[in-house]
């Protein structure tokens, strides 16, 4: 019989850190998860939590992890050599294929840099995939910012907008994302574009809000959710929201059936 | 009006005085506070035939009827023999033709032969109570059979839970129901409702157990109220079959020494209780060389000392294993004798050699 | 073959069961009931026939005996999780419809959903038969013909059992139980189903998305604010709730070696949806309330399509220590969803 739920130990490859709070663990594993799924991560004695891949290459993903609770505090006390323990990829992640040639907007808030960038990565290796990427990072503050090289590179690559909630920093500028909304051209753009937000509910909220009154079609935007699991499969009913279940239905959503969940 | 009458021998009938001479009110038992509601009649009855219309809740929870001329008395106690057949003797198999455990024939049209052992009083306990751990009426009427009719003065309040409704640290003799309580840890959420409810009702000795997710529990402390069993969600706390009992001793009000009660027992079976409280008699008339007084019962501990009356009260008694006795007590009692808490500095004596 | 046993043979037909089957069935446990002086009923192994509680529903459901409250689902080293051994004695389940239908919708979940099947779930509902209880009609807080779960069909039990105070009667449907019936005699007992409740219960129209979405923030839930003190005692009652967490547990001293433990969760009980860090979606009693009321009349049929998740077992109303009637508050849905679509003019 097989146990959806069992846990396969894997070699801690790197580690690196992003931020105070946020360490970038790349770890030998042969999955090939799509960009936006998540997997389990384990640790014995500590538990079981999702966290999503934020990178992935030949033979190793790479998880982005905030120093917050009981799982990850001790995530952080980990060095290359060690073991983590692995099940997944679960969920549905983005639908890449449909962003094909359109014009894309990726609009994160803090660590919801992390479920994107795997596909960032991928649009800035695969120019001409997508005809061109609108890049919003907010952060709460300067010592919030995470994957500093790979926002660098983006720079060059995608028209990007960095932003800090309330703080100044050089080429940066001042403001929550929703701010920065109305400067993406989605009236010349027709149909022709897809959009992604992620971040903390409420930005996702507001930004969902600011989309569609900047004529932002609600067919075209997608939502990436993260939600209290302890299955991933299914089964232990934390993540469900009305008949969806996160795990299986989600992390990402479409705006369309995102909107209508009330959790 | 000039009357003779020898009021203590008609408060020995619990009838008491009133500031009108001549004039009387009846204190009905009510062992544990307890009835069939049918009694209430006969409240009615003896109030609106011979007292003067009205009845009193009775502070030891005794149906009280004043306004009685003495003159009816007689004529009250006659018609209280029902009531007090199937009250006590039938109902709590009180031994009327005894007093204090020796051969004293009743007259049954003579009222109640002493005033001795006050009423019993209890809260509604587990009868109806959520939080009550045991029936305190059924329990009076098993010690109302062991304490009267005497002579001797006890007051016994019965409380179906530690949170002591009743007030058992304030009166010589208080039980107060408790349960011990097993865990269930193959049943347990870790949701820790038991903490919060130990925490926020009684005595704090719930924890959660982080590694575990499992509660630990301080026994030591367990005041035995149940509160966990009550409010898990999914009865991994459950009381023992039998219920135990903590013993409140020599609390008081009164104008001297009022003071509350410590505990003397802790966990004990009822075999215990009814088996301490059948030495009472015995201690009491030990203290008084065998001539009853009016005397409440909390002061002849004070005069035994402590040690003397848990020798005398413990006597034969086989204490349950998870029974704790107390090997001292210390009593504090506030200062109305002396005073010293309230009264000016200036009227304080001063302490060493006067100028 | 249908069988009539007196209340010694019955005892020694379940003593030779309860030798090669893990029997269990509702069972008397004296004084462990919520308040002093009340008995506490629920699932156990038992051995004879006189231990079994058929008089009154239990305080717990039958899902325990599949769904333990807590489980080992690993043991684990530093570098290994090894998954707990399976149990291979076969496991007889005296229940009542309500019950057994109840594990239908379990397995919906647990045995189906996102193409996932539980291994623990699994493993164990395979040693399962289910013996069913005739049901007496339950008592004031069921509603199983509302919700039609009142009746089961004959491939879903091996036996049929019908006590009293004499003996009991049962139709032998598994040939695997006829010997241990050999030499009782026969009877023409074939079960009945209970075909009406005291208690109707009338499940809201909520097919409508507008109307649901203004049912959600409607003022009714905020009764429960003040109401529900959030315990969860409604859905560890509860047939067919499924929700559980994990957590690893440490065997003494030694942090090497431990468990991962599935322990019954509950969406009522605050925390359930908060993540590390995070504040919770539904902070409120009222917002977990219409959670939980919403799964069982709405959410759960409209993923998996077959049947509405509440089985009208009642145990939910039984265990609430605030007296919240389930009835009650879907009967207050319905008042709402009227108010909400004349509102709409979709009345």
């Amino acid at each position: 019989m097989i146990n959806p739920v069992q846990p396969n130990p894997c070699k801690i490859l790197s580690v690196k850190k992003e931020s105070q709070h946020e360490w970038t663990y790349r770890v030998a594993t042969d999955a090939k998860p799509e960009h936006g799924q998540f997997m389990q991560l384990s640790i014995p004695m500590i538990g079981e939590a999702p966290i999503s891949v934020s990178a992935q290459g030949d033979g190793w993903l790479e998880f982005t992890i905030r120093n917050v609770g009981k799982v990850t505090n001790v995530i952080f006390e980990k060095t290359a050599g060690d073991t983590l323990f692995l099940r997944g990829p679960y969920g549905k992640g983005w639908p890449v294929e449909q962003f094909k040639g359109k014009h894309m907007v990726v609009i994160t808030g803090g660590t919801g840099l992390a479920p994107v960038r795997s596909m960032l990565n991928f649009f800035a290796a695969n120019p001409g995939y997508v005809k061109d990427v609108t890049l919003i990072c907010g952060f709460k503050n300067e010592e919030g910012i995470v994957f500093h090289s790979e926002l660098e590179t983006w720079k060059s690559k995608f028209k990007t907008i960095y932003a800090l909630d309330n703080d100044t920093k050089e080429g940066w500028r001042t403001g929550m994302v929703t701010a920065f909304v109305k400067e993406i051209p989605f009236d010349q753009w027709g149909d022709d574009y897809a959009v992604v937000v992620v971040g903390p509910p409420p930005m996702m909220k507001f930004t969902g809000l600011e989309l569609i009154k900047c004529n932002a079609k609600a067919e075209n935007i997608w939502m990436s959710f993260e939600r209290k699991m302890s299955c991933a499969v299914g089964k232990c009913g934390h993540c469900r929201i009305d008949e969806v279940y996160v795990c299986l239905d989600g992390p990402v959503f479409p705006y369309t059936v995102a909107r209508d969940l009330v959790d | 009006m000039n009357r003779d009458i020898n009021v203590k021998k008609v408060r020995l009938n619990c009838f008491r005085q009133s500031k009108v001479p001549g004039v009387f009110m009846l204190q009905m038992r009510v062992p544990g506070g307890t009835v069939a509601a049918k009694y209430l009649t006969y409240v009615q009855h003896i109030a609106e035939t011979w007292g003067d219309g009205s009845f009193h809740f009775g502070t030891r929870q005794t149906f009280d009827i004043p306004g009685i001329q003495y003159d009816d008395i007689p004529a009250v106690n006659e018609y209280l023999e029902t009531y007090i057949r199937e009250v006590d003797s039938e109902m709590c198999g009180a031994d009327m033709n005894t007093v204090a455990h020796e051969p004293h024939p009743w007259d049954p049209k003579s009222g109640y032969p002493t005033i001795g052992a006050r009423n019993i009083t209890g809260c509604i306990g587990n009868y109806h109570c959520i939080c009550g751990n045991i029936n305190t009426f059924e329990l009076a009427r098993k010690i109302e059979s062991i304490i009267f009719p005497s002579h001797y003065h006890i007051k016994i309040n019965i409380s179906g839970c530690p949170n002591d409704c009743n007030k058992a640290h304030m009166c010589d003799f208080g039980i107060i129901g408790t349960s011990k309580i097993d865990y269930h840890p193959e049943r347990c959420l870790g949701c820790a409702r038991c903490v919060e409810q130990c925490e926020h009702a009684a005595t704090r000795v719930l924890s959660l157990n982080e590694a575990t997710g499992k509660i630990e529990k301080d026994p030591c402390c367990c005041v035995g109220c149940a509160e966990c069993a009550r409010v898990c969600p999914a009865s991994a706390w459950t009381r023992r079959e039998k219920p135990l009992y903590k013993v409140i001793l020599g609390g008081r009000t009164g104008r001297q020494t009022p003071r509350a009660g410590k505990m003397f027992l802790n966990w004990a079976s009822e075999d215990v209780i009814l088996g301490v409280l059948k030495n009472w008699q015995k201690f009491s008339a030990w203290v008084m060389d065998y001539k009853p007084e009016y005397l409440h019962g909390g002061h002849l501990i004070d005069r035994a000392g402590y040690k003397k009356f848990k020798e005398i009260i413990l006597e034969g008694v086989e204490l349950n294993p998870e029974c704790l006795v107390a090997e001292d007590i210390f009593w504090h009692e506030t200062e109305y004798r002396s005073n010293f808490n309230v009264k000016p500095l200036s009227m304080h004596h001063t302490a060493g050699p006067k100028a | 073959m249908s069988y009539i046993l007196n209340t010694q043979q019955a005892d020694k037909v379940l003593g030779a069961l309860a030798e090669k089957y893990g029997v269990y069935a509702p069972k008397r446990f004296v004084n462990q009931g919520r308040y002093s002086a009340t008995d506490s009923i629920r699932y156990d192994k038992v051995s004879s026939a006189s231990e079994i509680v058929w008089q009154v529903k239990s305080d717990y459901p039958a899902k325990e005996v599949i769904n333990p409250i807590q489980q080992a689902i690993f043991y684990f080293t530093e570098d290994e999780y090894r998954a707990s051994k399976a149990k291979e004695q076969p496991v007889l389940i005296f229940a009542r419809p309500c019950d057994i239908n109840a594990q239908k919708i379990q397995a919906k979940i647990l045995a189906g959903n996102g193409g996932f099947t539980d291994m623990y779930y699994e493993r164990m509902r395979e040693r399962v038969k289910f013996i069913l209880m005739d049901c007496n009609g339950g008592d004031d807080t069921c509603f199983c013909v509302s919700m039609g779960s009142n009746t089961v069909d004959e491939s879903d039990y091996a036996a049929a059992v019908k006590f009293s105070d004499q003996g009991m009667e049962v139709k032998v449907i598994d040939p695997e139980l006829e010997p241990f019936f050999a030499g009782c005699d026969t009877c023409g007992f074939t079960p009945e189903f209970v075909k009406e409740n005291e208690l109707k219960v009338t499940v809201p129209d909520l097919s409508d998305k507008e109307v649901r979405l203004a049912l959600k923030k409607h003022p009714m839930w905020q009764e429960f604010n003040s109401r529900c003190v959030s315990c969860g005692a409604c859905t560890v009652a509860c047939s067919t709730c499924t929700c559980f967490t994990t957590r690893d547990v440490i065997y003494g001293e030694n942090p090497e070696v431990g468990e991962r433990r599935r322990v019954t969760a509950s969406c009522q009980i605050a925390g359930f949806d908060q993540m590390a860090g995070q504040r919770e979606f539904r902070s409120t009693a009222g917002d977990r309330m219409r959670f939980k009321v919403l799964h069982k009349f709405h959410d759960y049929k409209a993923r998996f399509g077959d049947r509405h998740m509440c089985v009208g077992c009642g145990r939910c109303t039984h265990r609430c220590p605030e007296l919240i009637s389930i009835s009650a508050t879907v009967n207050k849905v319905n008042a709402a969803v009227e108010e909400i679509k004349a509102s709409m003019g979709k009345a």
